[in-house]
């Protein structure tokens, strides 16, 4: 298994702000996309969330394939029906203040990308 | 009052009042009175009916409407013995029964009639048209539109106890909702505690069929067999259908417009999503009945199952 990254340190190299925190407090792995079926393909674990959207359906997604984490990227207001998606299936929500592309540069070398 | 101009009414509302006629909301058993009728008679006709307006025929074409105010003017001035034709409303406006319902609701802005009689192709009285009849034949039909879609979920009675069975409406275009079939779904194999990676598919293809209901089709239901063995994620819808399966089956294949694409759907790959982590896959598609998709995974590996055999 992919060793843990913390969620806290992730949000700190991308400016992120935190608009839930769940108790699962580590992700093995990022999944960045904005194509949800893109998603859903992997089948990495715990898993950390990344993409543009601001929607219900991204916590939706995240819960499907039972993700810890969910950074929207662009610094994108997330609406209340977003926020409250988050609470009852416990994934951390994050809004990272880079964009999509910077972000992943920034939270790359915590992560082992190595081949599994 | 119903309004069909601007954006105000809901569109399910819309479809269905552009379906009905006049005549489906016409009242068609009516009092009438002859114009040689007196005004006292239709008084009594109207006391002892409950009604507020009367119309009047000479040999079953219709010439007049007599209406309570016409009513309260003759007791006034005294002039109840009078015959109907002498008071009665002569320039009426006159709805056709086989005119679209949608023409007529704006009549009742227009004018300030709150009722108009209803003829037939023969010039007939066929009946007369409320604000109120319009209302409860829009009830009557939205009550047969969710009938409708209430056919399309399964009846049978949970006859084990060991099995589970749930199954959901998913509305078109209804992205606040949309998932939240495959939400319980996945809660209620947790609270079984199904074996993790049997949840994850499971959660993968619900979803995928779910949100597809909701994008490419008229609306549907998902339903859920849960026994010790599997899950059973049915999926049906409404139609359109889809034209060529071979081809939708095929990674990257998407008809999702622009917009919906935006909102994170059309990347072609949900239907070869689901066909991936299903144990058993089955589709069928037809521009008359919708779709029909299954999905079943097994709680255990072959090998689990073989271990626990042993
Ligand atoms: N229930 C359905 N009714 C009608 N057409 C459908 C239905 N489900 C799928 N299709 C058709 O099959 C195509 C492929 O479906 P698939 O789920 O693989 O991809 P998608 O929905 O377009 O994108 P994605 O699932 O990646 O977000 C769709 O674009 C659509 O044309
Ligand atoms: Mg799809």
């Amino acid at each position: 298994m992919r060793p843990e990254v913390l969620i806290d340190e992730a949000a700190s190299r991308v400016e992120g702000k935190f608009l839930h925190r769940g108790s699962r407090k580590f992700a093995r792995w990022v999944v960045a996309s904005s194509l949800m079926s893109d998603v859903l393909t992997t089948d990495e674990e715990d898993i950390l969330l990344l993409s543009n959207l601001n929607t219900a359906q991204v916590v939706r997604t995240a819960d499907m394939i039972s993700a810890n984490a969910a950074m929207v990227a662009c610094g994108k207001p997330v609406p209340q029906d977003t926020l409250d998606l988050a609470r009852e299936p416990d994934i951390t929500l994050v809004c990272a203040e880079y964009p999509i592309f910077e972000t992943c540069f920034h939270l790359a070398p915590l992560f082992n990308t190595a081949k599994k | 009052m119903l309004k069909l101009h601007g954006d105000e009414t809901p569109s399910t509302i819309k479809e269905v009042i552009l379906r009905l006629k006049v005549k489906d909301a016409t009242k068609k058993h009516i009092f009438t009175a002859r114009k040689t009728d007196s005004l006292r008679h239709i008084q009594n006709l109207m006391r002892d009916n409950g009604i507020s307006a009367v119309p009047i025929l000479e040999d079953d074409v219709l010439v007049g409407m007599i209406s309570v105010n016409d009513i309260i003017s003759a007791l006034d001035k005294g002039y109840t013995d009078d015959p109907a034709e002498k008071h009665m409303t002569k320039s009426l406006i006159i709805l056709e029964d086989e005119m679209p319902l949608s023409y007529a609701i704006p009549f009742f802005d227009k004018y300030s009639y709150r009722r108009f009689p209803v003829v037939d192709k023969d010039r007939r009285l066929a009946g007369i048209l409320s604000s109120r009849d319009i209302l409860l034949a829009l009830l009557h039909e939205l009550n047969n539109e969710i009938l409708e879609l209430e056919k399309m979920i399964n009846t049978e009675p949970a006859d084990q106890m060991d099995r589970i069975k749930r199954e959901f409406i998913v509305t078109k275009f209804d992205f606040e909702n949309a998932g939240r079939a495959s939400y319980e779904l996945k809660k209620t194999l947790k609270d079984i505690n199904a074996p993790r990676q049997a949840v994850r598919k499971a959660a993968v293809a619900a979803y995928e069929l779910e949100i597809n209901i909701a994008i490419h089709s008229d609306g549907g239901v998902m339903a859920f067999e849960i026994d010790d063995k599997k899950i059973v994620i049915t999926a049906r819808d409404k139609g359109p259908g889809i034209e060529d399966i071979a081809l939708a089956l095929q990674p990257g294949y998407s008809t999702a417009s622009d917009w919906i694409r935006s909102m994170g759907f059309g990347a072609g790959m949900g239907l070869a999503n689901t066909k991936k982590v299903s144990d058993d896959f089955a589709i069928e598609s037809n521009p008359k009945t919708g779709s029909f998709i299954q999905s079943t995974i097994y709680l255990h590996t072959a090998e689990e199952q073989a271990a626990e055999g042993e």
